[in-house]
């Protein structure tokens, strides 16, 4: 296949530790990848959502008459019709709980406005014809009567007592009023600190701009009364239940597909109201019905992610020994909690924020709010980066303020090896790192000490240059119930199944070594089966940074159960005692003999009819389920250098490093890859991307051309290493990796400008840290 | 007025309809089922519509096809040698862990073989510009830009 691997020999190139090329590569870079819109389904319709122009208004009509007798449609659909074939609400996100014990208040939220339009993109109604340009045409000619109503957008004026209400039934629009730790015993030790540093964030909103537009088919079958929906997701399984729920359908009367996945960061993960859309649609036409979104569309419909405003404080002790930690602000949700989500806003900055730090206690308080603005979900880390960032810039301007090397003062309140398990302030429970050894790695990887030097170089060319220093740790998502499927196929190959799911990550690859480590099947034979719900038996689905904890250990099980139904058929096969049976690289041996049989000639045997005993397994196939593990503590060091042109406040990011414990490495270059993605990410978010909306809730950055995306000359050559120490928390000691890059980008690249920027009185500045707010922030204004 | 336009795509002669208005990437996509140059934006920001005209990397998206008469047209499915085989810039993708989600591979793919017929041996910098015009929003670029610059170096042994 034109891709030669460079060391071990045999079947060691894919063992786990080895960086094996990815299963989907070929497939990919030949053209060949099938993601949704790539699918040709002969007799599909189109479908074109019509959404509002308006953030905020009452709903007091929908004209689609004129859309009706345009040429080509089929159909045009509004609430009133999904409501007849009893179509529910959207999924209801948020289940904490406010500190007086009353849940949540979701607000009731149809597939299409009911009642009121709440954000520029709400979609409205839906037009089916025969072709994507009838519908688009029609779509056009569908008038929607809104009367306007005063719209917000910022968090923070959200909740003033004056501000527009966006429900009824969300009072003062919060959503929930979230309170963790030990408010009156940080309050104490604030109030006898020696010193406080104290920096209030914005959390700026980003656009999660996967490259694929979100895109679904849907089809139904009369005949069996099943439904069929194509489309990216991120775990076909949870997927199909909450369709099926939102519905009003039996799960099993929909089979969810899901083939290649063009990125998601969290933002395909949830049950969007096309999807229910399209499928009242098939079954009403009879037939297949088809839609893509335009990438100006995805700007107004794919959840967004941030958008916070949090102050962040921490109380230190003479020495600088920190004494409490404590978070208060609001996050913003958007405009509903099917696709808003809470968690980045409440628990995730419980559990991200006090990071490699020995801090007796934290408070963690804030308010989740509705506005008039594109729904916030998940997006790469889902507050993970956010609360590196705020402990991360506390820290370092801490130690400017105390007069304290940064370094020194890290060191003084890191967690060390063996104070192993820890439990933080956070009540997360550490199982295993070497946050001391991390940093000295990284320090001496990014040359930390010549530093001085390169600084002069750049003040030389009449640049600023600043370096940054961010030591991250992040509780991934507790890898849920997973499946662990391993078939041998008739052809000669072996299937895993398993739930979550690829759309970048490299699995088939990864997945494939776990099981030719534990099975000895060839590497080659092994094929991932992953998107299609009728296959699965349950799938937690991939998010959080789980899925090597998920699926990695779900197959690691899977394999040794193989390997207890193989020693029991093997025995019989060699005529020996089930005791007496070993298995070893593959093969059943009877101990001290060299009577012996392989994995795959047994399960030959199997398929060619082996006559066996009726309490004997008839095949080596296994259904596992693993039954989920703790959270893993990913962490590491970042160091970034940048220039700065006071000039023009134009940032480069000339030097970046990175050090990572991400445990035990399935496969190197697929983990390499996660970080540098992570880290441009982070970079993005940092220095570029400003999702700005008028205060009418219009949204301006709303394409490409507004909107800052990186490109590559705006990304750094990033050095990365690895310095393991395994989880033991699981049992392959592996950590998450997948969103690590922005936990320790936002707080590297920022400390990194700031500290570029210090010599000139500059304190902070808030991400985006763009030409213009470099430029303003140097000129005073 | 939709009419017959004759295309040269991937050395064939092909037939396809299209008005003075048809992009380029709907007919490829639409009627010759050559879905490997993707969607994106459909503005000629985003380069994952990538193709080659006579030899230069261009937007499918905003190419008119029925300009295109006469043009030699190529797109990523006429790199690979054979069905189980790769053009060395894929293999060399492939190497270097470049590939993530995928969905902006084709036309990084063409914009490197636009870049590598005028320039076999680009420095960082230059692989850097010639990839402006591709967004690739999982791989932080930094595994596409050493593949490519990779391929100009001298092969060992």
């Amino acid at each position: 296949m034109d891709i030669e691997t460079v060391g071990h020999a045999g079947a060691e190139r894919f063992a786990m530790g080895q960086s094996v090329p990815r299963t989907e590569d070929p497939v990919l870079l030949r053209g060949e990848g099938r993601y949704t819109d790539d699918l040709d389904l002969p007799g599909a319709a189109h479908a074109v959502f019509v959404r509002s122009r308006v953030a905020h208004g009452i709903l007091r009509g929908i004209d689609t008459d004129a859309a009706r007798s345009m040429p080509g449609v089929l159909a045009v659909l509004t609430a009133a019709d999904l409501a007849a074939d009893g179509v529910g609400l959207l999924p209801k996100t948020v289940s904490l709980a406010n500190p007086d014990g009353s849940p949540a208040r979701n607000p009731d939220r149809a597939a299409l406005a009911t009642g009121r339009v709440r954000w520029v993109g709400d979609p409205v109604a839906v037009v089916i014809a025969g072709t994507a340009a009838e519908a688009r045409d029609a779509a056009e000619a569908v008038t929607i009567d809104v009367e306007t109503l005063p719209a917000v957008v910022d968090p923070e004026a959200a909740l003033a007592p004056d501000a527009p209400q966006l429900y009824d039934a969300v009072p003062g629009n919060v959503v929930v009023e979230y309170r963790y730790g030990d408010a009156a015993g940080v309050e104490a030790a604030f109030a006898s600190a020696h010193h406080v540093t104290r920096l209030r964030f914005v959390n700026n909103r980003v656009v999660v701009a996967a490259m694929e537009p979100r895109a679904a088919i849907a089809s139904y079958n009369a005949d069996d009364g099943r439904f069929t929906l194509r489309m990216g997701s991120q775990g076909v399984f949870g997927m199909r239940n909450s369709v099926a729920k939102v519905m009003g359908i039996p799960p099993e009367t929909l089979r969810l597909l899901t083939g290649n996945v063009g990125g998601s960061f969290g933002m395909k993960s949830t049950v969007y109201p096309e999807y229910p859309c399209l499928l009242v649609a098939a079954r009403r036409l009879g037939r297949p019905v088809r839609w893509t979104d335009e990438r100006t569309e995805s700007f107004l419909s794919d959840s967004h992610g941030r958008d916070a405003v949090m102050t962040a404080e921490l109380a230190l002790d003479p020495e600088g020994r920190f004494l409490a930690l404590r978070v208060t602000g609001v996050g913003n949700c958007g405009a509903h909690t099917a696709q808003g989500v809470a968690i980045p806003h409440t628990s995730n900055v419980v559990k991200n924020t006090v990071g490699v730090y020995r801090t007796p206690v934290m408070a963690v308080h804030t308010r989740v709010v509705v506005t008039n603005t594109v729904p916030v979900g998940a997006y790469r880390g889902a507050g993970r980066p956010e609360g590196n960032y705020y402990m991360e810039r506390l820290v370092q301007t801490a130690a400017a303020e105390m007069g304290i090397d940064p370094v020194a003062l890290r060191r003084l309140n890191q967690v060390r090896p063996e104070e192993m398990p820890w439990t933080a302030a956070s009540g997360q429970v550490y199982d295993s790192g070497d946050f001391p050894a991390v940093l000295s790695e990284a320090l001496e990887r990014s040359d930390w000490d010549g530093f001085a030097a390169r600084k002069a170089a750049s003040a030389a060319r009449g640049l600023l240059r600043g370096c940054g220093l961010a030591q991250y740790l992040e509780a991934t998502a507790p890898p849920s119930p997973e499946m662990g499927g391993v078939r041998f196929e008739a052809d000669g190959t072996v299937t895993v199944v398993t739930g979550t799911l690829d759309y970048g990550q490299g699995h088939a690859a990864a997945f494939g070594q776990v099981l030719s480590t534990r099975l000895g099947v060839p590497f080659e034979r092994i094929r991932l089966v992953q998107g299609d719900s009728d296959r699965l038996v349950v799938g937690g689905g991939t998010g959080g940074s789980r899925s090597a904890m998920a699926s990695g250990n779900a197959i690691a099980e899977a394999a040794a159960k193989v390997i207890e139904k193989g020693i029991r058929i093997a025995a019989f096969a060699l005529e020996a005692a089930e005791v007496d049976v070993e298995f070893d690289r593959g093969a059943f041996r009877v101990a001290g003999t060299d009577r012996a049989i392989g994995i795959m000639e047994l399960a030959g045997r199997l398929r060619d009819g082996l006559d066996l005993p009726d309490d004997l397994p008839a095949t080596l196939d296994v259904d596992h389920v693993f039954s989920g593990a703790p959270s893993t503590f990913p962490n590491g060091c970042h160091v970034c250098e940048v220039e700065v042109d006071p000039d023009t406040g134009a940032v480069r990011v000339d030097r970046y490093t990175v050090v990572d414990d991400f445990g035990v490495l399935i496969n190197p270059m697929l983990v390499e890859g996660q970080a540098h993605g992570g880290i441009v990410q982070g970079i993005g978010q940092a220095l570029m991307e400003h999702t700005v909306y008028d205060a009418e809730g219009q949204l301006l950055a709303g394409s490409f051309m507004d909107y800052a995306l990186p490109r590559a000359a705006d990304a750094p050559s990033i050095a990365f290493a690895s310095h393991p120490s395994p989880a033991r928390s699981n049992p392959l000691g592996v950590k998450g990796c997948g969103e690590a890059g922005c936990s320790g980008a936002l707080p590297a690249v920022m400390n990194a400008v700031v500290d570029a920027l210090a010599e000139r009185g500059v304190r902070h500045v808030d991400m985006p840290a763009t030409p213009l707010r470099i430029w303003r922030t140097l000129a005073g204004g | 007025m939709t009419t017959t336009v004759r295309l040269d795509v991937n050395g064939e002669v092909r037939e396809v309809r299209a008005d003075g208005a048809t992009p380029l990437l709907d007919v490829l996509r639409d009627q010759l089922g050559l879905v490997g140059a993707k969607r994106g934006c459909s503005y000629g920001v985003c380069g994952t519509c990538t193709v080659l005209i006579d030899g230069m990397a261009a937007r499918a998206c905003l190419a008119v096809a029925a300009d295109c008469e006469g043009r030699a047209i190529e797109t990523v499915e006429a790199l690979a040698p054979g069905p189980d085989r790769l053009h060395p810039i894929q293999a060399a993708l492939a190497r270097a862990g470049a590939v993530q989600c995928g969905f902006c591979i084709p036309g990084v793919v063409m914009a490197a073989r636009a870049l590598l017929a005028v320039n076999p041996a680009p420095d960082e910098d230059a692989v850097r510009e010639a990839l402006s015009g591709q967004m690739c929003r999982c791989s932080g670029y930094g595994a596409l830009v050493e593949a490519i610059v990779g391929m100009g170096r001298p092969q060992d042994g």
